[in-house]
């Protein structure tokens, strides 16, 4: 029996070189356009950002983290204020995530059974358990449109093959526990999760187990956890592969510029990432020529914009509506008043998003190659210095960004 | 308002010189309207308070916030702000060549009133003595000694609407001999002329404007700052716009001649209480540093100008909510009733609550924006009173229904930063924030949290798997201090069974 679906996903075009695939994702709380990157609220707040100040750098779909609202401010909570989007005034689109990373952090203080994780309250030092039904359970409170199954997650670089095979197999029996549990699937969409660490022919047996389970969206799981780049690139490649056409993809805890447009020649659709809202808070500064500390001194009597053409609520000019903050600016406020970091948040967020909105432009126009190159040829000031596993990722999908 | 002409377009208003025009008043001592205009400017109904910001923001706000949810009056920015001790080098800001660079550097408003003074409100006292040419900063980085001729030309560069004379006031100290106060009354009488003469001598465009300069009045007897006072009504009088005032209650001494200026304080209120008792001595615009320091505790404020009227009850009430209390947790109600802040319309107790006890930024905004709403109401109130003749009969029912002092303080304030310290505090050697964690987990050696997905590991490979994320770090908690415990002897109840 087909599963019950809260979404329907509009492919628009597909780069006719790469695997790339532009299309729009209509959500319970609006429609959202693919590939996207989702900020992270992981208390169900954006790094002090207003929903307003987040709504107007673009954003209309974001994470909430179940473990820490689970915690704060708990279930009954939730359930009296009738969910997540109430609880933070949200009216767009929130995605959870299913907790597995939580036990990857806090696996010295975890045991993973098949009933689930048992661990020690951090609070009190108590026993719990956090089963599939549980963290289900805890994502129907929340009401988020995207929700994602409890997996068994290692870290891709663990050299133990029969731990990472049995993981594999226990999250595909997990999901079916979730997709059991799981209360509202008419309005409420659940994600799988593949696993399988950075073997291919586990990723490959796990991707054929999911997608036969038939959840609305798939999610390539257990990355982005320190393994090679190139290895990285395999999994993405070989799963996207396998995956059904009309179904968005989601990789898991990427979000560094270049490999989101790599990512996305690689056939994925959707990303997150707490890196672009955390490194603001340390005074960078993503643009397309690089990440800028912008705490260096050399930046106390720059008064530019952050960077020159971007069209966030700090960048533009008064003259259009925006604040005409200048690199100087943020360094003279950066880790002395947290408005700084208000400043540089807005900023990232914008980043990325418009990143994503010009790859989803390429890819409609059908010059996703062209992209590539110029995108490489702005962060890089030289050939010599492209990341080798960019070339040789973006090589296996007909675009060779060493050529002229 | 029921008084008043009609508001004058702003274009109209040549930016020169601030027009300030008593609408209503009762005589000397005694509370009063007016309208506070400066050319190009929003004009400001008085009596109003100044945004006092930090570094040219209010504290937790960004800029747009500022523009969007509080800034309908102007702001108070200190010099001291803006330069560093370390490098040793021009202020940033005075590179910056714009027409207004201290407004465009702060993204303040185009049409907020930018009022520039020497020092924060209220100042850290400054161990360094200061001279008959110099006074002492804290800068973010250590104490600096600033000239009076700095400060004219830091004033001449920045171009902010109005600046207040340097005054020598040694803050901090308990007890100021006569010799001291005799020297403080001519230091600030030189430094005032050389700030005038600076200002009177720009060299400006047809049309551009220069700055307006309030005259400091000492906190001090009026008899010894006679000979200060007497040069500015002599011969200064026609190039100062307004006065700056350091105790409210030497308003009682003021020489008639200046009743027609606009009166700024500088004089540190403590409670809305002392709100209106500098309004009822006839206190124009005023600055209330405890805005922040409350929304810092996590306290929101709930009272109104008149209080409401409830039946008599013998306990008087609270003048804030502390959110950081579990009992907000689950209430889906604004931080007060009616208030019609961002914070209060569009969110509710329970994400306050939930916001600072995850110490999410956030929290700290929200809290921030609905203490700035209630202070600007109570002043909207306090005018109506004024204007209606019942103020003094409002103060007394202020004053018996509510609690003479705002809560205590139990939740934790935002990180710490150097200039919530008096100086003899940065001597001590504890540390001013407590550490939040110490890397330990049972005292088992260094605990290293380790991310799967969900979060990007750092180029650097010392840091790939080292998640700092504080939430995260909460949740494992072992704070400072807490007791160590030791994993493998807690015991899972399934473990005896199995």
């Amino acid at each position: 029996m087909p599963m019950p679906s809260a979404l329907s996903f509009e492919l628009l075009g597909k780069c006719s070189v790469t695997k790339a695939r532009a299309a729009t994702l209509h959500l319970p709380h609006g429609p959202v356009p693919l590939p996207i990157f989702m900020p992270v609220a992981t208390q169900a707040s954006l790094k002090g950002l207003t929903p307003e100040q987040l709504e107007k750098q673009g954003c209309r779909l974001c994470l909430n983290n179940t473990y820490h609202l689970g915690l704060k401010p708990g279930q009954a909570t939730l359930d009296a204020i009738g969910g997540a989007h109430r609880f933070q005034s949200w009216p767009h689109n929130l995605l959870t995530d299913g907790d597995s990373f939580q036990m990857v952090s806090l696996l010295k203080l975890a045991q993973v059974t098949e009933e689930g994780v048992r661990f020690l309250s951090p609070h009190d030092g108590s026993p719990m358990l956090l089963t599939p039904e549980h963290s289900i359970s805890l994502q129907n409170s929340i009401g988020s449109d995207i929700m994602m199954q409890l997996d068994d997650v290692i870290v891709t670089t663990s050299p133990d093959l029969a731990r990472m095979k049995e993981a594999m197999e226990r999250s595909v029996r997990w999901l079916d526990r979730c997709i059991q549990a799981h209360k509202y699937p008419e309005r409420q969409n659940l994600f799988c999760i593949i696993q399988g660490g950075l073997d291919l022919d586990l990723r490959r047996e796990c991707t054929a187990e999911m997608v036969a389970r038939d959840t609305p969206g798939i999610a390539i799981g257990g990355l982005s956890g320190g393994e090679a780049k190139d290895e990285y690139c395999k999994v993405v490649d070989t799963c996207t592969g396998l995956l059904p056409e009309k179904k968005p993809r989601y990789v898991m805890g990427v979000g560094y510029p270049e490999d989101l447009v790599v990512s996305v020649a690689l056939g994925a659709d959707m990303f997150d990432c707490v890196w672009p809202t955390r490194t603001a808070r340390f005074g960078n500064a993503i643009t397309s020529r690089g990440v800028l500390n912008l705490r260096n001194a050399v930046y106390s009597t720059d008064f530019g914009p952050i960077e020159e053409g971007c069209q966030c609520t700090c960048c533009r000019p008064p003259e259009d509506g925006g604040l005409g903050i200048t690199r100087a600016y943020v360094y003279h406020t950066t880790a002395k008043e947290t408005a700084g970091a208000h400043l540089l948040t807005m900023h990232n967020v914008h980043y990325q998003l418009n990143l994503m909105r010009l790859v989803r432009e390429a890819i409609l126009e059908d010059r996703y190659p062209a992209f590539l190159r110029s995108f490489f040829a702005k962060l890089y000031d030289d050939k010599s210095k492209y990341p080798e596993w960019a070339v040789g990722a973006l090589k296996g999908v007909g675009v060779d960004l060493l050529s002229d | 308002m029921s008084q008043g002409r009609p508001t004058p377009e702003v274009s109209q208003v040549p930016r020169e010189m601030v027009d300030f025009e008593v609408l209503k008043t009762t005589g000397a001592r005694a509370p009063r309207l007016g309208r506070f205009t400066l050319g190009g400017r929003k004009p400001i109904l008085t009596p109003a308070f100044l945004g006092n910001t930090s570094r040219g923001v209010i504290p937790h706000m960004s800029p747009d916030n500022f523009g969007r949810y509080a800034g309908s009056n102007g702001v108070y920015v200190a010099l001291e702000d803006f330069v560093e001790k370390h490098p040793e080098k021009t202020p940033p800001v005075f590179e910056y060549n714009v027409p207004e660079p201290l407004r465009r550097f702060a993204a303040l408003p185009q049409d907020t009133p930018l009022v520039l003074g020497a020092r924060r409100t209220p100042p850290i006292p400054t161990p360094a003595t200061h001279t008959n040419t110099a006074i002492s900063l804290l800068t973010s980085v250590g104490y600096k000694s600033v000239s009076s001729e700095y400060y004219a030309a830091a004033a001449r560069k920045l171009r902010p609407d109005v600046v207040v004379g340097m005054a020598d006031i040694p803050f901090g100290q308990a007890t100021i001999s006569i010799k001291r106060k005799d020297k403080m009354s001519d230091r600030t009488e030189a430094w005032l002329r050389h700030l005038v003469t600076t200002r009177n001598t720009m060299a400006v465009a047809p049309g551009e404007p220069r700055f307006d300069i309030f005259a400091p009045i000492l906190p001090i007897e009026r008899d010894l700052q006679s000979w200060y006072l007497e040069h500015l009504l002599d011969d200064m009088v026609d190039s100062i716009s307004g006065l700056a005032i350091y105790d409210a209650f030497l308003l009682d001494d003021l020489p008639d001649a200046l009743h027609h200026l606009p009166r700024l304080s500088l004089h540190v209120p403590a409670s809305p209480h002392e709100l209106l008792r500098q309004v009822s001595l006839g206190m124009d615009l005023l600055t209330v540093p405890f805005i922040s320091s409350a929304t810092d505790a996590g306290i929101a404020f709930d009272f109104t100008f008149p209080p409401p009227e409830t039946p008599k009850s013998s306990v008087r009430q609270t003048l804030g909510i502390d959110m950081w209390h579990a009992e907000h947790a689950r209430a889906v109600t604004p931080l007060s009733k009616g208030c019609q802040c961002y914070a209060c319309t569009k969110h509710h107790r329970a994400y306050i609550q939930h916001l600072l006890s995850a110490k999410e930024m956030l929290g700290w905004f929200l809290i921030q924006v609905h203490n700035h709403a209630v202070v600007e109401s109570f002043f909207t109130s306090l005018r109506t009173s004024i204007d209606a003749g019942t103020f003094d009969a409002h103060v007394a029912t202020f004053e018996a229904y509510y609690e003479p002092q705002l809560p205590e303080k139990t939740g934790q304030a935002p990180r710490a930063r150097g200039y919530h310290f008096r100086s003899e505090e940065h001597a001590k050697k504890e540390k001013k924030n407590p550490k939040r964690w110490n890397g330990e987990l049972g005292g088992k050696g260094k605990a290293v949290l380790e991310g799967a997905h969900g979060q990007q590991p750092e180029k650097k490979q010392e840091m790939m798997h080292v998640i700092d994320d504080e939430a995260l770090i909460d949740l494992v908690g072992i704070e400072h201090g807490a007791e160590a415990v030791h994993v493998e002897d807690l015991k899972i109840e399934d473990d005896v069974k199995g």
